[in-house]
């Protein structure tokens, strides 16, 4: 088993779904996740971030990353090497899908890739994968 | 009686209660200081929200807990990122940066002590040595397995702290002594990675007895099992004790690493029972980190109990009764 796995329950949070209600229009849904680590990381660490709700991939276009008051696509995570991602910040996780969710229960997969930045020990990066399913109700 | 070596906690071996909201950074401070600990690491990156720019009120509140709980601030730990960008790693200039930044943290926390990691590099470590006598901030580099002192790169590194009148140390972390699986590794082979148990017996024996890698590898054993036997000689080798007649000089901390701690009996995979002894005829006087590092196999231990054990342990083999 490869190091820091037993982290990976957190990275999808308990915390409800919730569809994002603009006046009378849903324009989509939002969950919360969490950094799978004992410490927090730049966001730049992070090389593939992926949804899955109810086993269908959510295209990345669709999705936007929100943390540090801020909002990023997952395409410009590369770059946020001043971003830092605390261990105990939830980021919120927007997926912009017309109408929402339906109210209920769903799975919600979150997998990740990311690079551990101090284990170059001889010259290698750690790069873990990881994953959380969760069954999540949506309000 | 004085005691020459005292334990110091390293919030670090919270890090599953404090991740899973079991604990907040207070009640951290408060357990450790109900077992009697009367020293604090820091791991930054962990702890302090708004890291690396914590806010004034943050660090304020911080040292009212230490206050509070009146515990010393021992070391604060921080890290070289090197591969923070996607594409390439740190330069010299963002490595001092961040160092830098990390010291001046520590300072206004009260610490007078930052622990930095190998990859700050020989050019860069020794840069710092100005700030250090500016701030009055020692910067000591953690060596820890893979490293040992038989890595070319820490002759310079310990030719550097000699010359540095005392500002730039170590901090050896006893991962580097590590003999033999403990309990989790060995539990992990088995319920995990579908070892059997007879056979992780056996080449845990096989390698106790100075058997070659390769000779085990070429045994009676699954595909698991021999990344079993991988593992085992990746991450344990026959205590060197001699080592820490190389570090002690420049040694201004130690980190006690464990996995895991049975209750009443010595630790099985780093021998506490030799380096402990050895730490004080060298003549090391100050804190031994118990840095319990357990929870990063999948375990319900508690720190708290691991922590008590450590304490328990130590003070058996340095037949510390007061």
């Amino acid at each position: 088993m490869a190091a820091f796995q037993a982290y990976n329950k957190i990275l999808v949070c308990d915390d409800d779904i919730r569809n994002i209600q603009v006046g009378n229009s849903v324009i989509g849904f939002e969950f919360k996740a969490q950094y799978p680590s004992y410490r927090g990381t730049y966001v730049s660490c992070i090389e593939l971030f992926e949804i899955e709700i109810d086993g269908e991939t959510v295209p990345e276009k669709s999705i936007y990353f929100q943390l540090n008051g801020k909002q990023f696509l997952l395409s410009q995570m590369k770059d946020l090497y001043a971003e830092y991602w605390f261990i105990m910040e939830k980021a919120v996780l927007r997926v912009m899908q017309d109408g929402g969710i339906s109210v209920g229960n769903h799975n919600v997969t979150l997998k990740i890739r990311h690079r551990i930045p101090y284990t170059g020990y001889f010259g290698q990066y750690m790069v873990l994968d990881g994953a959380c399913t969760k069954t999540l109700r949506a309000i | 009686m004085e005691r020459e070596i005292t334990y110091c906690l390293t919030l670090y071996s919270f890090s599953r209660e404090y991740v899973f909201g079991q604990y907040n950074l207070e009640e951290c401070l408060a357990k450790g200081r109900e077992m009697g600990y009367t020293g604090v690491e820091l791991v930054a990156s962990q702890m302090v929200p708004g890291y690396p720019y914590p806010t004034r009120q943050w660090k304020q509140e911080f040292k009212a807990l230490l206050k509070k709980y009146n515990m010393h601030p021992v070391c604060y730990s921080a890290y070289i990122d090197m591969g923070t960008h996607s594409d390439r790693d740190l330069n010299e200039s963002e490595i001092i940066q961040s160092t830098l930044n990390d010291m001046l943290i520590a300072k206004e926390f009260g610490f007078d002590l930052v622990r930095t990691q190998h990859a700050i590099s020989p050019v860069v470590f020794e840069k710092m040595l100005d700030y250090c006598k500016k701030i009055g901030m020692k910067l000591a580099i953690e060596m820890h397995h893979p490293h040992n002192p038989e890595v070319p790169i820490w002759k310079e590194y310990l030719e550097i702290m000699d010359r540095s009148g005392g500002w730039l140390g170590i901090v050896p972390d006893f991962s580097i002594f590590a003999e033999t699986p403990h309990i989790l590794h060995i539990r992990q082979a088995i319920d995990e990675m579908g070892c059997r148990e007879d056979k992780v017996k056996n080449i845990i024996r096989r390698h106790l007895a100075g058997e070659t890698e390769e000779s085990v590898l070429s045994g009676d054993y699954s595909n698991a099992e021999k990344n079993f036997v991988r593992e085992v000689y990746e991450q344990y080798a026959p205590c060197k004790i001699e080592w820490l007649n190389t570090l002690i000089k420049n040694s201004f901390y130690v980190h006690g690493k464990f996995w895991y701690l049975e209750e009443g009996i010595n630790d099985i995979c780093i021998p506490y029972h030799k380096l402990m002894p050895r730490l004080k005829e060298l003549g090391y006087r100050g804190y031994v980190a118990s840095e319990y590092e357990g929870h990063h196999f999948n375990s319900n231990e508690e720190a708290a109990v691991q922590l008590r054990r450590f304490v328990t342990m130590c003070d058996r083999i340095l037949n510390y009764t007061f």
